[in-house]
């Protein structure tokens, strides 16, 4: 079975009834630190699968762990756990960054505790996206493809390249949209790997039923505050889905510029064609993979 | 954690709506919205609704309540981002730009209406204006996940999440829509109204799909 780890901040003395209220539940491994410079260590070493945090703490307060999550752990889930009432958390210098809140004074506060926790897990709850209804689904759909085993690398340069090319434009590239992330199978005019799904426009863009066009990426409130796109020099976007033949958006194929521009009808129907193009490499690929598996089970 | 089954009676021609769905009400005209909106989210005898109001007081969101059924305005927890708090029911935020304490404040709501009935109707009118007011948009969807839609799947609650689709909120807010329309189980679009009642294109809903003109 696996385990998530769960990182419980709050005064020596309190810190292990959170830790007990969640190792309640077997699949929790509740993991105990007592103040913001210890916890925020704790959150830069490795990756948990959820923060509870008391609010007064004897070096700051729970939003101060809370902010360092934001900043190293974006879409990692936090619970504040306290007996402060909301009216009297300071957030003036916290006013986006968004935790779940469970009173102490509850009368049946630790059973609400690890209920949310292992609800917010569960449905990664806390992350900075909306996530189609159909996600569980569209993520089956994703990981029926061996990426990692098929032999797409060099046809999908030359699409990307192709692609910057007939744009006239710094980047093109194929990205597959994981749970968690964006995976970068290809990319010409960059070296991206991969991109926390919050921090990417294709989030957005798997949404739409057409080809999405951002002309200036700091005009539009989605993503002037992104720093992480301002880094990478993203300023235009257009971005069209790749679909599987039963329905489900699993990338984008994408076009970006270094300064605002727009998209014509005809170039839209071009990116859509490439996506589809896209598309059916990886799907001849995966099926040829599948004959070839077959046969050697045959054999 | 058990709620009684049997969905939440609108009173209106979209019938019954099944529990833990969430619903995306949209469109250009306020004053259809609002009207909508309340006819939605008043609880009736057995429920409780909480109530995000962006741009009203607490005591206009209970009189709006009261307006669709009588005493529906007690059974109300209001969190309103204009006038001041007033006993356990009402709670005031003085920034809706703020949604750390916007979040904070209304999971507390639920929970203290969850002391009083397992039935709930939780509504943020307007989602429009939080999108204006927030300065990363990331924020407001962090807000819906963690902070609405979350409390509805955890409640077995009907949600209404309204969105003034003239309203600046510094992107394309068709874009915006079509979106956030694929994250919520049913969508209700104000196609048209006027003093003969109220079009309102239906997708999602079990007892209606598509146009139908709503008597309120």
């Amino acid at each position: 079975m696996n385990t998530r780890t769960v990182l419980c901040i709050d005064e020596e003395g309190a810190v292990a009834d959170t830790a007990e209220a969640l190792s309640a539940d077997s699949t929790l491994d509740p993991i105990t630190r007592t103040t913001v410079a210890e916890a925020s260590e704790a959150i830069t070493e490795e990756p948990v699968a959820c923060v509870v945090t008391e609010y007064d703490l004897a070096d700051g307060s729970g939003l101060d762990v809370v902010d360092t999550l934001r900043a190293e752990r974006p879409q990692t889930p936090c619970v504040l756990y306290t007996d402060v009432r909301p009216g009297e958390v300071d957030t003036a210098s916290f006013e986006e960054l968004i935790v779940e809140y469970v009173s102490k004074d509850l009368p049946d506060a630790t059973e609400q505790l690890a209920f949310v926790v292992e609800d917010l897990i569960d449905h990664s709850a806390q992350v900075g996206f909306l996530r189609p209804d159909n996600e569980e689904s569209r993520l089956e759909a994703l990981s029926a493809y061996d990426v990692d085993e098929l032999p797409i690398e060099d046809s999908f340069d030359r699409l990307t390249d192709l692609i910057a090319s007939h744009f006239d434009i710094e980047v093109a590239f194929v990205g597959l949209i994981e749970e968690d992330e964006e995976d970068f199978l290809a990319c010409s005019g960059a070296d991206w790997d991969s991109l926390t799904r919050e921090d990417t426009i294709c989030t957005h863009s798997m949404l739409q039923e057409d080809v999405m066009v951002v002309e200036d990426v700091q005009a539009d409130s989605r993503f002037s505050e992104n720093e992480q796109l301002r880094t990478l020099g993203i300023r235009s976007y257009a971005g069209a889905n790749m679909t599987t033949p039963d329905g489900h958006v699993i990338g984008q194929v994408c076009a970006l510029d270094n300064e605002p521009r727009t998209f014509s009808e005809p170039e839209r129907a071009d990116l859509q064609r490439f996506a589809e193009t896209a598309m059916e490499i990886l799907e001849l690929r995966q099926s040829l993979l599948s004959a070839r598996t077959e046969t050697e089970v045959d054999v | 954690m058990s709620v009684t089954p049997g969905g939440f009676d609108t009173g209106t021609e979209l019938g019954v709506i099944d529990d833990g769905t969430s619903i995306l009400l949209t469109g250009d005209d306020e004053s259809a919205l609002r009207e909508v909106f309340y006819r939605l989210v008043a609880a009736g005898d057995d429920e409780e609704s909480v109530v995000l109001a962006t741009n009203d007081r607490g005591r206009v969101v209970t009189r709006e309540l009261d307006g669709v059924a009588a005493g529906a305005g007690d059974r109300a927890c209001v969190l309103a981002c204009e006038g001041r708090a007033s006993g356990d029911r009402i709670a005031a935020v003085d920034d809706p730009g703020d949604l750390t304490t916007l979040g904070l404040e209304l999971s507390a709501l639920v929970a203290d209406a969850r002391q009083q009935a397992d039935r709930l109707r939780v509504g943020v009118f307007l989602c429009s204006s939080l999108c204006a007011a927030a300065d990363d948009t990331r924020s407001v969807y962090r807000f819906l996940n963690s902070n609405f839609l979350s409390h509805l799947r955890r409640n077995e609650a009907v949600g209404i999440c309204a969105i003034d689709t003239s309203a600046d909120i510094g992107a394309n807010v068709d874009s915006v829509v079509s979106g956030m329309e694929t994250s919520f189980g049913a969508r209700i679009d104000i196609v048209e109204s006027g003093p003969g009642g109220t079009t309102v294109a239906v997708s999602g809903l079990p007892s209606v799909d598509g146009e139908v003109e709503l008597s309120l």
